[in-house]
């Protein structure tokens, strides 16, 4: 009895709460990927190397001496121009041609390519490691609680609500949500498509980059880094729905809890496997997603 | 007109056998690199080459070997089995080399080691870890200068019980070829000494968040971490262990890979207190190994690694051999590498004759303020372990 009370305590638990970290690191990722999918029916491939992008921003503003909480707030808004500024110069001008899927997923891919090789370039190959900027933890429980993955979930949280709040309650949001459910009449009706378009794409971007940010002290910056969270993130915009703030919310702490607890039980490899798994089950069984609907259509 | 052409033959001959014999006094002995020159394992293919180039400067310097110059060709490895052979068969086969290095990759070393016995030419790799290259797939034309996993495994064995008699380890390893026979290799060498093993858990290549398996090892109350994870998986293990609290109860130890000194530099301070069983340290407390560091920085601007001594040491194995065959034949080069004893930074090195693996004493290191610091020592001959290789 006291080896099941031990093993709930010190091995099931803690599991669960680093699955949750893991959880909320992923959404956050998925997040800005579904966005940009719900609204503009592109699937960024470069997404990962947003993220890289920011991480790599945020090491060269600590070298500058900004405090990691200045680059926390600053990194994002330098990836909003620039984010404004690809959807204008690069994803645009194949938008409106026919075969805009195939099209825009081969220029995001290029994307992907050209910005690793500038990581490499610019950063060289090695590793780069960001302090933590908050050590230490907390003991609860008999267990070990790292003040910087309790700030991940706390700050996590909030940005995912925040999120959820500025595409369904605000004026933006709503902005965003009509030119997705039909662009023609939000047109018509005087929405400014093409700058909403841009914004939209700008946002998704901004908000890889803060992933990257907030996620660096833990998994460290390098040049691949970008492969690194984005087939888990795929997987759980198809297994939540593309396009759907809460499916993106579900399926992150689902499929991640899967990943934590079944590497308990079967060898860690094949946790991978098991999530994929589920999510070609989910593809065959209900293709929109479990909690189907694309933006602006719920 | 009979006798003309006689003497037009002779005359002949005599020119082209002067040829012939000018020819083998000053044309270069010619040694083929393979070796990583670009992708992941390109800092390891540098110093390759750094050390190489410094030996055969000196040697050149000092008239060659049986007075002919050693000139080095390179081929890109690109840590690649399939490259690797490529290059190889252009360099016996285009470049008519005399002798073959510096691949990396072990893979890629047992198929070059295929493809010299088909070309009738040896070869010898001053990296590659696998203890199959020396063991059960041992070929008649592969010798091994530098040290094999299990006789770094064996060094930190010693050092570990003598520091921690009765230690319980644990054991995380990268899931793949290298990861488990690392595992493998430092448990059975450990338990044989006496130590515990309390668990083991082998993690994906390439492994983002290692926090899931903390739970295991504290639940095994261990006292002492191995693992073999290498690269950027060291830099995540190591960063979230601390963040954990993990590290300070903690010993850790593991493969030579592990800690390098591409990863140290990310790792930062956490790496402080690593142990591993490496043979070669730049301090090394020995003329050779001064002499060999002080030429090192001077010529490449660089410290040298194990893999730039070890291919360092390579040069003058191979000068040795020739001379005392008085001969690039491959079949009497290979009678005169078997036994033969060379200096080298390491100190005197000697080639077992049974399974072509170079004997020599191993260190333990510690990483002390980001350097390795050498705190204990394995003879030669107690590191090596039994001679397992059949074909030869």
């Amino acid at each position: 009895m006291g080896g099941a009370v031990d093993y709930i305590q010190f091995v099931f638990m803690p599991q669960v709460f680093n699955g949750l970290t893991i959880g909320v690191a992923v959404i956050l990722m998925a997040l800005g990927l579904t966005i940009i999918f719900g609204l503009l029916d592109v699937i960024n491939m470069a997404h990962g190397e947003f993220y890289a992008l920011g991480a790599y921003l945020g090491v060269t503003l600590a070298s500058h001496g900004a405090g990691y909480w200045l680059s926390l707030i600053a990194v994002p808004l330098v990836l909003l121009p620039l984010g404004y500024g690809v959807d204008r110069l690069l994803i645009q001008r194949v938008f409106h041609q026919k075969d805009r899927h195939m099209l825009t997923l081969l220029l995001t891919f290029g994307l992907a390519i050209v910005m690793e090789d500038v990581f490499k370039l610019a950063y060289g190959p090695n590793t780069i490691r960001p302090e933590t900027p908050v050590s230490g933890g907390t003991e609860l429980f008999g267990n070990f609680f790292p003040s910087y993955r309790l700030f991940l979930m706390a700050f996590g949280t909030i940005t995912i609500a925040s999120v959820w709040l500025a595409v369904h309650r605000t004026r933006f949001g709503s902005m965003v949500r009509a030119a997705a459910f039909d662009k023609n009449m939000a047109s018509s009706l005087g929405v400014p498509v093409r700058k909403i378009y841009s914004a939209t794409f700008a946002f998704g971007v901004a908000l890889a980059g803060l992933s990257g940010v907030l996620l660096s002290p833990i998994y460290s910056v390098f040049p691949t880094m970008g492969k690194d969270f984005i087939l888990m993130a795929f997987a759980v915009v198809i297994v939540g729905g593309l396009g759907n703030i809460k499916g993106v919310v579900f399926a992150g702490l689902l499929l991640t809890q899967v990943q934590a607890i079944s590497s308990l039980y079967i060898s860690p490899v094949w946790a991978d496997p098991l999530v994929f798994a589920i999510m070609v089950v989910v593809l065959m069984v209900r293709p929109q997603g479990i909690l189907g609907g694309k933006l602006g259509h719920v | 007109m009979r006798n003309r052409s006689w003497k037009m033959f002779c005359l002949t001959f005599a020119v082209l056998g002067c040829f012939a014999a000018s020819g083998n006094a000053s044309e270069p002995i010619k040694i083929g690199v393979v070796t990583p020159l670009t992708g992941t394992y390109t800092g390891i293919g540098q110093q390759v080459k750094w050390g190489l180039e410094l030996a055969a400067k000196e040697i050149n310097a000092s008239g060659g070997i049986l007075g002919r110059k050693v000139e080095l060709l390179y081929e890109d490895e690109e840590a690649n089995p399939l490259v690797a052979t490529q290059k190889a068969e252009k360099l016996f086969q285009v470049s008519k080399v005399d002798f073959l290095t510096g691949t990396v990759n072990s893979a890629s070393t047992l198929a070059v080691g295929q493809l010299a016995e088909r070309n009738n030419k040896l070869i010898a790799t001053t990296v590659s870890f696998s203890d199959a290259i020396t063991g059960e797939k041992c070929s008649p034309n592969v010798f091994r200068v530098n040290a094999k996993a299990g006789m770094q495994s064996a060094a930190l064995a010693e050092w570990l019980v003598k520091e921690k008699p009765g230690a319980q380890v644990f054991y995380l390893g990268p899931d793949y070829e290298m990861g488990r026979s690392t595992v493998a290799a430092f448990k059975s060498a450990a338990e044989k000494k006496g130590a515990k093993s309390s668990g083991e858990v082998f993690a994906p290549l390439g492994n983002k968040d290692y926090s899931p398996f903390f739970g295991q090892i504290r639940a095994a109350h261990a006292s002492v971490l191995y693992t073999s994870v290498a690269g950027n998986d060291t830099v995540r293990l190591f960063t979230q262990m601390a963040e954990y609290g993990l590290m300070k109860n903690l010993t850790v130890v593991g493969a030579s890979g592990t800690v390098t000194s591409q990863n140290i530099g990310a790792i930062g301070k956490v790496a402080d207190g690593y142990v591993t069983g490496v043979g070669y340290s730049q301090e090394i407390e020995s003329s050779e190994n001064r002499k060999f560091v002080a030429a090192f920085r001077g010529m490449h601007k660089a410290d040298p690694d194990l893999y730039g001594a070890d291919s360092y040491g390579l040069v003058y194995f191979y000068k040795a051999a020739v001379e005392k065959a008085k001969s690039t034949d491959t079949e009497k080069v290979r009678k005169a590498m078997r036994g033969i004893k060379w200096m080298t930074p390491q100190g005197m090195k000697e080639m077992r004759a049974g399974d072509h693996q170079a004997i020599q004493d191993m260190y333990a290191v510690k990483v002390v303020d980001g350097k390795f610091k050498i705190i204990g020592k394995v003879r030669g001959d107690v590191a090596i372990g039994p001679d397992t290789c059949t074909r030869f």
